[in-house]
Formats: structure tokens, C-alpha cells, sequence
């Protein structure tokens, strides 16, 4: 099935994705990532690469268009908002630190996401040791106080009950809309590992998303494995 | 409802929905979705599932972000790159890598400080033991030489320093060179003068291994030695075997106070290779058996009398020499064994081994080749063998303490790493 899938490109203006989803996505990576650059309009790479080279205004657009996906990718994963600004800070900050070695050989996009994705793993890993060590209380997935949208609230609940990679995988497709290979390569998984855990995640989701249905869609995906 | 009703896998649904097939397997995704219900109601769902994740609203972030990047990215630009945060002395920063590391390091630096620190405590009460067996040194000759032979305590109990130790065990020699003196004087039963009674009775025993380097040479100065200092061999055996060093094997007799000396010359012959001394104190022994041995000879004596001074019934006489005869028998054992005490402590007994460095002569005939393989295959066998029987072994006796360790350290590692874990997850 891999073999079908198209090519990978090393160009974010080639990556045109559409999403499964008709409801209006909220201002982050979808937003970004839908919107054609015009003419005048340089890919990440293109701005990287020249920033890198000394080029000083050309990170600016860069951070524009990616503030706000990356402080969604936090943002979900963290409950402390304060904290969630605080890895964004600083997984632009890494980006900079290493921008001098930065070499064109993924998407701009991938590789932002794969260095929040190591600063993420070492925060957890400092929360958890704290909690641990030093029994500081580790910050929980409950919501934090001030989000008052019940939505929010729920949706973090119903993700929080996913096992975790499977979370990681639907989140990275959901909000970071990275593709099938793209996830797989992120957490250093097969791809189909990735599909099959995206399918069990979506599936378990909807389940404890929708309002107490006839049947859960666990039970209608077993059902229809079955079938065969 | 079957396989041909249902030609796609619900996952190859999603794939197509996420804009994951390829367009010929999109378009009959596409087609059988516009044919089948249930494919289409699995559709919707995963459709609802994403839509209703796209309400998950962020809020858009402050503005203090925007400014501390963009100022790190005009220092970055200006050529000024800001450090790195230092996250190798900090463990909450650890992964499993550090971890391992620092765990080994630690656990390597324990071990080397139980070795070191085993090494220096058990060290003194070694040597105070090994000195217990060591036999003078000419050193210390010259410092037990200015003392009385009696004014210490012949028997060293405890642990006592080495110095001291091996001082008391050259009083001991001392007192046994003025014994062969008194015991002189006495022609055939001499009584110990109380002098003598007090003065210890060491037999002393010494184990030498030398390796030399002209086998020869050394053979030839070992006669001498013996001539020089009054002794003789026992016993001495030598071999002579092909393809391997020649070797002596000697049991030597040297009177005792000339031990020191002869010892410091046999040591001359090569390397000592391993060297080992005792004393084993008789006084009590030959006090005792000095002390039967008087009494059987006034037994005898009273006998002997009774025998010239009374008449009697002619059984009641060959009662009387009979018992003479038994008293007799005894009182000449008895004098066996007080001569060959005294000639164990008159005579120091030395455990000579001679061993040549061995030199491969290049004439020397070896083995077929087919022979050679062949021994050395049983060799590896029976080494292999051996391993094996050593790690069981091993385990066999120290596995139960390093069990007892495991349990001792590995719970509270094992309550952490659980506690670590659930902390992860729960984030």
C-alpha cells in the first residue's frame, strides 16, 4: 500500500492536502498549511535556507507562519498554557540556535515539528522525574483554570483517555496535518503502524465523543473486519 | 455481506479520506463509497470525528513570545548565537542514555571502592597472621640478639603487630639453640634445668620454591650450602623430564640456629617464587615426656632393687622381671621419641623445590602435528569444561548474596523506575 502512496517531496509548496473535515478549522495548521504562497511568496525552505545564510528578515515570515501551529502543538499537549508558551519559545529558539547547520533535507515544517517533538519529550521527562524525585505534583491533563470553553475542556478529556501514542499519531494528523510517512518518520514508526493506530484512535474517539450510541465504532470496525 | 460487497479495508477508507492512496486506489474507494451505505456511514463517522476535533480552539499566543524569538533571531542574525542550555548536569534532563551511564559509573565506582576498601581492612590482620609463621629475618636477628631469650612470652596469642611477632619468634629460636647445651651435659637422661624447662621448644618448618636459572649451578651450590652449615638432605629427588625444566625436589635438615643463614643462601640460588614458615612449639611435649620418662626409670630402678634385695617365690621373680622388661620397653620408646623431638628442633626442616627456567630447545623432538591437534583440542575441551563448572560454581556460591543485593537495591530502583513511569504517563 506504501509503495502507492505519492513520493515524498522536499517542498511544502507541493504538499496541497485535503482534509476529511468540511468544518471551519480554528486559525492554525490547517489555515497555514491550505494557504497557497503567491508568486512573490517564499516556501519555508526558501526563507530558512536564506536566513541561515545571514539573510536577517527572512526568519520573520517564517515565525508568522508557524507561531500559532506550534503553540497549538503545545498547547494540546500541555495543560499550563504558561508552559505551552514556554516550549514554543524555546523550540524556535533551538531552531535558531541551529540555524547555521540547517541543511534542506526535509520540510521546514517536518523538521520544526520533530524539534518541538524533542524539547516536548524533555519537558515531560523533567516533569516526570520532578514528580518523582523531588515530589513536585506533575502538571495533569485536566484542563487548566481560565479555559472556559466546555469544548475544549472535553476534547482534551476524551484525547487524554487515548493511549498515548495513538494520541500522538491523531494529534500530529489532526492539528499538524503531517502525513501518513511524515508521523512515521516523527516517532519512528512503520507506516502502517501509524494508519492502524490513527484508524484505533479515530475510532475510539468517536466513541467517546458522540453522545451514549446503539453501538460504539470499536465494535462496528470489529464487526467489519470481520466481514472480511 | 462479503469480501466482494466490501473490496476496500475500512482503514484504506480513512487513508483515502486523509488524501493517502494513490489516485487509481482513491478513485475505487471513491466508487464504492458512492455504492455502499456502511462504507459511507464509516466515512461520516471518521468525517465527525475530525470535524468535532476541529472545534479544539487554541488561543492565539501572546505577544511576549513573538518578541523574545524575534529578538534571538536579530542576535542570531547579527552572528551572535546564544548558548546552549546545559542539560548534561541537569538528571531531569536525562534519557535513558545518561541514565545507563551515570548507573554504570556509579556501579563501577562501588565496586572499585568495596575491592580497595576490602584490601585495606582485611590487610593488617593478614599480615599479623603471616607473621605468626614467618621466621626471623636477619634484621630482626640483630634486634632480638640485645635481648633476653626468656623475658617474653614464648606463645604469641592474638594479633599481634608483625614486628613484635616476629621478635617473640626469635626469642623462641634463641632458646631453643641453648637447648641441645644443657640436654648435652646430661649424658643419657638429662633433667631440664629450670632455665632449659622454661625456654620454648620451637620445631620449625620452612617451604621454599625457587626458580633458577642454571639448574646445574644451583644443584652444586645447594651441596655446599648443606656442607657449610652442618646439614643434610632426607630426602631429594630430581627430574629430569623432555620438553620441560628440570626440577629438584629436597627435604633438608638444618640445624636450627644455623637456619637464617642457610635460608639467606638457599634464597641466593634464583627467584623465590614462594616462601612459607612455621613453628610448631613442643616444650609442653618434651616436658612431659621427659617428666614419664623419669618416672618409668625410678619405676625401674624400685624393680630392680626389689629384685636384688628380696628373696621370693620363683613366680613372684619372673613377675618381677617381667615387669622390668615392660618398664624397660617403655623407658627406650619414650627415649625414641625425646630423641627425635629434640632432633626436630635441633634440625630445621626445609622444603626445598628447585625449578628450572624453562628454555624451548629448538632440536627438542615434538609431537606428530595430528597428536599436537588433538591434545590441544582436549585441552579446550577440558578448559571449556572447567569455565563452565566455575561460572555454576560461581553461582552456586555467591549467587544466593547477589540475589540478597539484587532484592536490597533493586526495589527501591525498582519502586522509582515504576513511580518515573506513571508520572510519564499520567503527562
Amino acid at each position: 500500500m506504501q509503495d502507492a502512496l505519492p513520493a515524498f517531496v522536499l517542498h511544502s509548496e507541493a504538499k496541497r492536502r485535503f482534509t476529511m473535515s468540511d468544518a471551519p478549522r480554528d486559525s492554525d495548521a490547517s489555515r497555514s498549511q491550505t494557504r497557497p504562497f503567491g508568486d512573490n511568496e517564499q516556501s519555508d525552505e526558501q526563507l530558512m535556507t536564506a536566513f541561515s545564510r545571514g539573510q536577517a528578515d527572512a526568519f520573520s515570515p517564517l515565525f508568522l507562519r508557524y507561531k500559532q501551529p506550534l503553540f497549538g502543538f503545545f498547547h494540546r499537549r500541555v495543560a499550563d498554557p504558561a508552559q505551552a508558551e514556554e516550549l514554543t519559545q524555546e523550540t524556535f529558539l533551538a531552531v535558531l540556535r541551529a540555524a547555521a547547520r540547517y541543511r534542506q533535507s526535509a520540510l521546514f515544517r517536518t523538521y520544526l515539528y520533530a524539534v518541538g517533538f524533542k524539547i516536548l519529550r524533555a519537558y515531560r521527562r523533567k516533569a516526570a522525574f520532578r514528580a518523582t524525585f523531588l515530589g513536585e505534583q506533575p502538571p495533569g491533563r485536566e484542563p487548566a483554570i481560565g479555559s472556559a470553553i466546555e469544548t475544549q475542556a472535553l476534547m482534551r478529556e476524551a484525547v487524554g483517555k487515548l493511549e498515548g501514542l495513538d494520541r500522538e499519531v491523531l494529534l500530529l494528523r489532526e492539528f499538524e496535518q503531517l502525513s501518513y510517512a511524515e508521523i512515521a518518520g516523527l516517532l519512528g514508526l512503520p507506516l502502517n503502524t501509524v494508519r492502524s493506530r490513527l484508524f484505533r484512535a479515530r475510532m475510539a474517539l468517536h466513541d467517546l465523543l458522540a453522545a451514549p450510541a446503539s453501538r460504539p465504532a470499536a465494535q462496528e470496525f470489529a464487526h467489519f473486519k470481520e466481514r472480511l | 455481506m462479503n469480501t466482494a460487497a466490501h473490496p476496500v479495508a475500512p482503514e484504506e477508507i480513512m487513508a483515502f479520506l486523509d488524501g493517502e492512496l494513490a489516485p487509481t486506489e482513491a478513485q475505487a474507494v471513491a466508487g464504492h463509497l458512492g455504492r455502499c451505505a456502511e462504507c459511507a456511514g464509516l466515512a461520516g463517522k471518521l468525517r465527525a470525528t475530525s470535524g468535532w476535533l476541529a472545534q479544539w480552539a487554541v488561543p492565539p499566543v501572546p505577544s511576549s513570545v513573538e518578541e523574545a524569538v524575534m529578538r534571538q533571531a536579530a542576535q542570531v542574525a547579527a552572528g551572535h548565537i546564544p548558548a546552549r542550555p546545559r542539560s548534561f548536569f541537569n538528571p531531569s534532563m536525562w534519557g535513558w542514555k545518561q541514565w545507563a551511564l551515570g548507573g554504570g559509573g556509579v556501579m563501577a565506582a562501588a565496586v572499585i571502592l568495596l575491592v580497595v576498601s576490602s584490601a585495606i581492612f582485611f590487610r593488617p590482620v593478614r599480615q599479623a597472621e603471616m607473621a605468626q609463621q614467618v621466621a626471623p629475618s636477619p634484621e630482626a636477628e640483630g634486634y632480638g640478639s640485645t635481648r633476653q631469650p626468656n623475658d617474653q612470652p614464648a606463645v604469641v596469642k592474638g594479633k599481634l603487630a608483625a614486628g613484635s611477632a616476629a621478635v617473640t619468634q626469635f626469642d623462641s629460636l634463641q632458646a631453643a639453640r641453648y637447648l641441645p647445651e644443657t640436654r648435652a651435659g646430661g649424658g643419657g637422661a638429662p633433667l631440664p634445668t629450670p632455665q632449659a624447662a622454661a625456654a620454648p621448644m620451637i620445631a620449625r618448618t620452612v617451604s621454599l620454591t625457587i626458580v633458577v636459572k642454571d639448574f646445574a649451578a644451583a644443584r652444586a651450590s645447594l651441596d655446599s650450602i648443606l656442607l657449610r652449615h652442618r646439614g643434610y638432605a632426607a630426602q631429594l629427588t630430581a627430574a629430569t623430564q623432555e620438553n620441560a625444566p628440570r626440577s629438584l625436589q629436597a627435604s633438608l635438615r638444618i640445624p636450627a640456629p644455623e637456619l637464617a643463614a642457610a635460608l639467606a643462601e638457599l634464597k641466593t640460588l634464583g627467584r623465590v617464587q614462594n616462601e612459607s614458615q612455621s613453628g610448631e612449639e613442643v616444650t609442653q611435649q618434651h616436658t612431659d615426656l621427659v617428666a614419664r620418662l623419669q618416672n618409668s626409670r625410678e619405676t625401674e630402678e624400685r624393680l630392680r632393687a626389689i629384685l636384688e634385695q628380696r628373696t621370693g617365690k620363683i613366680e613372684d621373680v619372673l613377675q618381677v622381671e617381667e615387669e622390668i622388661a615392660r618398664v624397660r620397653g617403655e623407658i627406650e620408646q619414650m627415649e625414641a621419641e625425646q630423641q627425635a623431638l629434640e632432633h626436630r628442633v635441633e634440625f630445621a626442616s626445609v622444603d626445598l623445590q628447585l625449578t628450572e627456567e624453562y628454555k624451548a630447545e629448538l632440536n627438542s623432538p615434538s609431537g606428530s602435528v595430528w597428536n599436537r591437534l588433538r591434545n590441544a583440542f582436549v585441552a579446550g575441551l577440558r578448559n571449556a569444561a572447567e569455565t563452565i563448572l566455575g561460572i555454576v560454581l560461581f553461582l552456586e556460591e555467591d549467587g544466593p548474596v547477589l540475589l540478597i543485593w539484587l532484592a536490597i537495591l533493586g526495589l527501591p530502583v525498582f519502586l522509582l523506575v515504576r513511580r518515573y513511569r506513571r508520572m510519564r504517563a499520567r503527562l
